[in-house]
């Protein structure tokens, strides 16, 4: 979508350049140069955010200063960018016995998984990257990639503890895929189809036409999703893989600096994605909860980014919360809860069409 | 160490103990001024030992068990009925603090201690050495009654050079990681002891130190190790 | 279910590991993520406490029991002064017993505090150990207000405490037994009663009672195993004997008797009881009187040994102290409780999963410096 527009709107301005491939690259370049960003104040805010949600919820101020010099600024908001700087100047140390190709590369392919992924986030009425036919479903997949690079990581750190983070987020996340992948085509079921824009157009006109709304079987679903996705990002209390009670880091045991805070990056990235899934699917996306009122074309983006930020807030409020579970506890809610809730679930939502639809 | 060193440690010591201190200190190896050092005060100390050496009065029990009173002392009856239940077992009177035993007996005591109805001590409280002197290493065991909530002391005198008493780690558990320290500290083997390993010091280290007797020894792994002051006045 | 075993592999957890409360180490074998063996390898702490101690007088020994349980060193002290007054045959002023009873009482809420805490952070969960810090901050104000540390004391010298309460102490204590009380609510809705906790702790770890009292562990890890055995109660130092509380024990309310969530709950249970014991000795204490009982300036015990309990917050602290009737004491032994709490993880986590093993040694409420002393 934008990318189209972008492109019509830069020949139109440019119209001495007869060659269209260099339009087309710039009109490429621009977005995902725009996600970049979109990524890195995502996680630069989300990091404040969760200092300051953390603090709050525990009695606690958090990062504060006094608005002199560079002492954290005004309420602490120089926080995220002094911590950024004190990666950037950190040593970067590869262990001797890694596996260093690997051990490189295990940061990248996370950060590649998060980073795709987000192509496809819709984010208004006209503001998104990519608008697939089949947008939800590569979302999904994309969103997996992401435990390749763990089990790299975890295996290439030559580290016991980074070895028994990588081998459990490995079963982690490949299990809590199929409860969430089900839920979500409670979606599919309802609007018909793969497209994000499609999946959000079909809400369209308030609350009640949200899908979490339109049945029963749907809210299910929604919960199901959502504490799916937790575990799929590694939040509390599904943060086994990290662990730091038991497996020190877990699989990112060994890194330090900068290859550090790519995972950490990826981590709020990803809950990024989630979220956004989570707040087009189920919560209208751009749509404004009343209709005809704040839902032009500019206020979309800020109802789908507030759907967005509520639900990591969620995430938040778990996270510090609640105490983390056992791996095989873990696996039986998974397989033993979560499986067959959702396969009825998708059946309730059948017969519910059928009958109600 | 070389023998070079040695003997040159020797010649120093001689200097040393003649009053001559400079030439030690004025050792540029830091390891090997103290190596030096500690065996000048080892061999001063030896000198004091020597002139100090008493000889111990040879005790006798003078008053046969059976004549005594029976006493309300837990430490007195329980001694008894000891002393009942295996004859020679005692090694010294009885009397009001702890009973004295001969290492010999001691597992088949120990269990009987616990196993009995009316004494059933399943709590070893407290286990621990004693350097008590005239060349003996005592043990000494806290056992308490949680049924019956009494309380008795035994003491196990052995000699210091073949210091060996049965082990009871296998009726009290935790005589297990209290035998160990012991050994750990003071060098008391403790035979039938399924684990018999240091506690609390390296598997390399050298000597006991809570002996009294004890000197620290001058390096670890080619670390020199600094000297401790010498008591408090 | 058939299981597959694999190749053993060997793990340590330690000598540096966030959950090992201390400098310990955990030689372990794991199957996957089950335990098959475990030894634990302490001594990375000993600072020689015992050979320290004959070298030093019997006044001198007070500021290194400090150093041994750090967490509660008020407990420390007062076990080993009652141990050298009762060789000394020393009777202490009224007053003395009822301040000492009242820094002990404190110190056990401020420990079983951080244990609680701390055990929700090996658990996963954050917030209830800072909710629970924040507590014991205010009672470590108090202890500062009373002698000026805030960790380790050196306050209860023998025959007496070294300053007497401050001013407006008692004032401040019972504003905060009324501040705190509501907030033991709190961390049972936070903490005690979350299921994924509960998930995490019932069944965890059992321990039957015959093993605990053979393994010689003691205090609340006892108790939680269904033993009704609080030194306070059934041998009454000091003046326990004047005030009224119950010895909590453990009932298996979410699991089977003696699991994790037992020795969890029991220290729950036994700061309410300590508020209890605070509130009585707060409204009975004598108002003037004088805090040193007159002993000569160099103690010479008697010839003779001793064995003396005390209850600390971790359990039966012993020690065991000989006298050759000089100021300087020819052995001081201390038994301390986590000693042997410690000695029986091996038996204890056998089969768990890995995740159960930092569970099981949280509830234990290990302080390293007591074991490697």
């Amino acid at each position: 979508m934008t990318v189209d527009l972008l492109f019509s709107w830069l020949s139109s301005l440019t119209s001495t350049i007869e060659d269209s491939s260099i339009l087309l690259l710039v009109a490429i370049i621009i977005p995902c140069v725009a996600l970049f960003l979109v990524m890195a104040v995502n996680a630069i805010v989300m990091v404040y955010v969760e200092r300051k949600v953390a603090a709050f919820m525990q009695d606690r101020v958090g990062p504060m200063g006094q608005g002199v010099g560079l002492h954290a600024g005004k309420w602490g908001l120089l926080q995220t960018v002094a911590d950024a700087l004190k990666l950037l100047t950190k040593e970067d140390i590869i262990p001797e016995k890694a596996d260093k190709f690997l051990f490189i590369l295990a940061p990248f392919v996370i950060f590649i998984g998060a980073f795709i992924a987000i192509v496809a986030v819709p984010f208004g009425e006209t503001v998104i990257v990519a608008d697939f036919n089949i947008g939800i479903f590569y979302i999904l997949a994309m969103g997996s990639l992401g435990v390749i690079g763990i089990i790299i990581a975890g295996w290439s750190s030559n580290n016991k503890w980074s070895l028994y983070g990588g081998m459990r987020s490995a079963a982690q996340i490949v299990s809590y895929e199929i409860p969430a992948g089900l839920s979500i085509i409670v979606i599919i079921m309802l609007t018909g189809t793969l497209s994000m824009q499609g999946i959000i157009e079909y809400q369209s006109g308030g609350m009640g036409n949200w899908i979490i709304f339109a049945n029963p079987f749907a809210f299910i679903a929604f919960l199901i999703y959502f504490i799916s996705v937790i575990a799929e990002t590694n939040r509390t209390p599904f943060d086994i893989p990290e662990a730091e009670s038991e497996l020190v880091g877990g699989f990112h045991t060994e890194y330090s600096g900068m290859r550090w805070s790519f995972f950490f990056l990826s981590e709020y990235a990803n809950m990024l994605v989630v979220c956004a899934v989570a707040a087009a699917g189920f919560l209208g996306g751009w749509h404004s909860p009343i209709p005809g009122y704040f839902d032009s074309n500019g206020w979309g983006i800020f109802w789908m980014l507030s759907k967005i930020v509520f639900l990591i807030f969620i995430m938040m409020w778990f996270r510090w919360t609640f105490p983390r579970l056992r791996v095989d506890q873990l696996m039986n809610v998974c397989w033993k809860v979560f499986l067959p809730i959702s396969l009825i679930n998708i059946f309730g939502v059948g017969v519910w069409t059928l009958i109600f639809g | 160490m070389s023998v070079d060193q040695e003997k040159l440690i020797a010649e120093l010591v001689e200097k040393g103990l003649s009053g001559d201190m400079d030439s030690i200190n004025a050792i540029e190896d830091r390891v090997l001024r103290s190596k030096a050092k500690s065996a000048l005060a080892k061999a001063k100390r030896a000198a004091k030992v020597a002139t100090k050496i008493v000889p111990s009065e040879k005790k006798t029990l003078e008053v046969s068990i059976d004549d005594k009173q029976p006493s309300d002392n837990l430490n007195q009856k329980i001694g008894h009925m000891i002393d009942k239940k295996f004859p020679g077992s005692l090694d010294s009177e009885l009397n009001d603090t702890h009973i004295q035993l001969k290492p010999d007996q001691w597992f088949d005591i120990a269990q009987w201690l616990k196993s009995e109805p009316s004494l059933h001590f399943d709590s070893l409280q407290c286990h621990t050495g004693m350097d008590v002197g005239d060349e003996k290493l005592e043990a000494r065991y806290n056992f308490h009654s949680m049924t019956h909530d009494h309380y008795i002391e035994i003491r196990i005198a052995v000699p210091r050079d073949n210091a060996h008493i049965p082990s009871i780690e296998q009726i009290w558990r935790i005589g297990d990681w209290f035998e160990r320290e012991t050994y750990d500290m003071f060098g008391i083997f403790f035979d039938g002891h399924r684990d018999h390993r240091r506690m609390l010091l390296p598997e390399d280290w050298e000597g006991y130190p809570l002996r009294k007797d004890y000197e620290v020894q001058e390096t670890y792994h080619g670390i020199a190790i600094p000297k401790v002051k010498e008591g408090w006045e | 279910m058939g299981v597959v075993h694999g190749e053993q592999m060997v793990l340590n957890i330690g000598p540096q590991h966030p959950s090992t409360h201390g400098v310990l180490r955990l030689k372990v074998k794991t199957d996957g993520e089950i335990i098959s063996e475990i030894t634990p390898v302490i001594g990375y702490l000993h600072r020689c406490f015992e050979k320290h101690c004959e070298n030093m007088t019997y006044d001198q020994v007070i500021p290194y029991t400090d150093r041994c349980d750090y967490l509660a060193a008020m407990a420390n002290n007062f076990g080993y002064v009652v141990a050298v007054e009762e060789l000394m045959e020393l009777k202490v002023p009224e007053k003395v017993d009822y301040i000492r009873v009242i820094m002990a009482e404190f110190q056990r809420i401020a420990s079983h505090l951080l244990a609680l805490g701390v055990y929700g952070l090996d658990i996963g969960a954050f917030t209830p150990f800072l909710f629970m810090l924040r507590d014991r901050e205010r009672i470590l104000d108090m202890f500062e207000m009373t002698c000026g540390a805030r960790l380790l004391y050196n306050y209860m010298w023998v025959g007496g405490v070294s300053h007497d309460l401050p001013k407006g102490f008692v004032e401040t204590a019972f504003q905060f037994l009324d501040y705190f009380e509501p907030q033991i609510e709190e961390y049972n809705n936070l903490l005690t009663y979350n299921k994924i906790f509960i998930e995490r702790t019932a069944d965890i770890g059992v321990l039957p009672p015959e093993v605990a009292i053979s393994y010689g562990v003691s205090g609340p890890n006892l108790r939680a195993s269904g033993v009704k055995w609080d030194l306070r109660k059934n041998a009454p130092y000091s003046i326990y004997d004047k005030f009224d509380f119950d010895v909590c024990i453990g009932d298996g309310g979410q699991g089977s008797l003696g699991d994790c969530w037992d020795r969890y709950y029991v220290r729950m249970l036994e700061v309410k009881e300590s508020v209890k014991i605070l509130r009585q000795a707060l409204a009975q204490i004598p108002k003037d009187g004088d805090v040193h009982q007159a002993i000569p300036k160099k103690i010479r015990p008697p010839k003779g040994s001793i064995y003396s309990r005390t209850e600390t917050p971790r359990g039966d602290l012993g020690f065991y102290i000989e006298s050759d009737g000089s100021p300087i004491p020819t052995r001081v032994k201390m038994r301390s409780p986590a000693f042997t709490a410690l000695a029986v993880l091996g038996e204890l986590s056998e089969g768990w999963m890995m995740s159960d093993v930092i569970s099981i040694l949280g509830s234990l409420d290990i302080v390293l410096g007591e074991i490697d002393r």
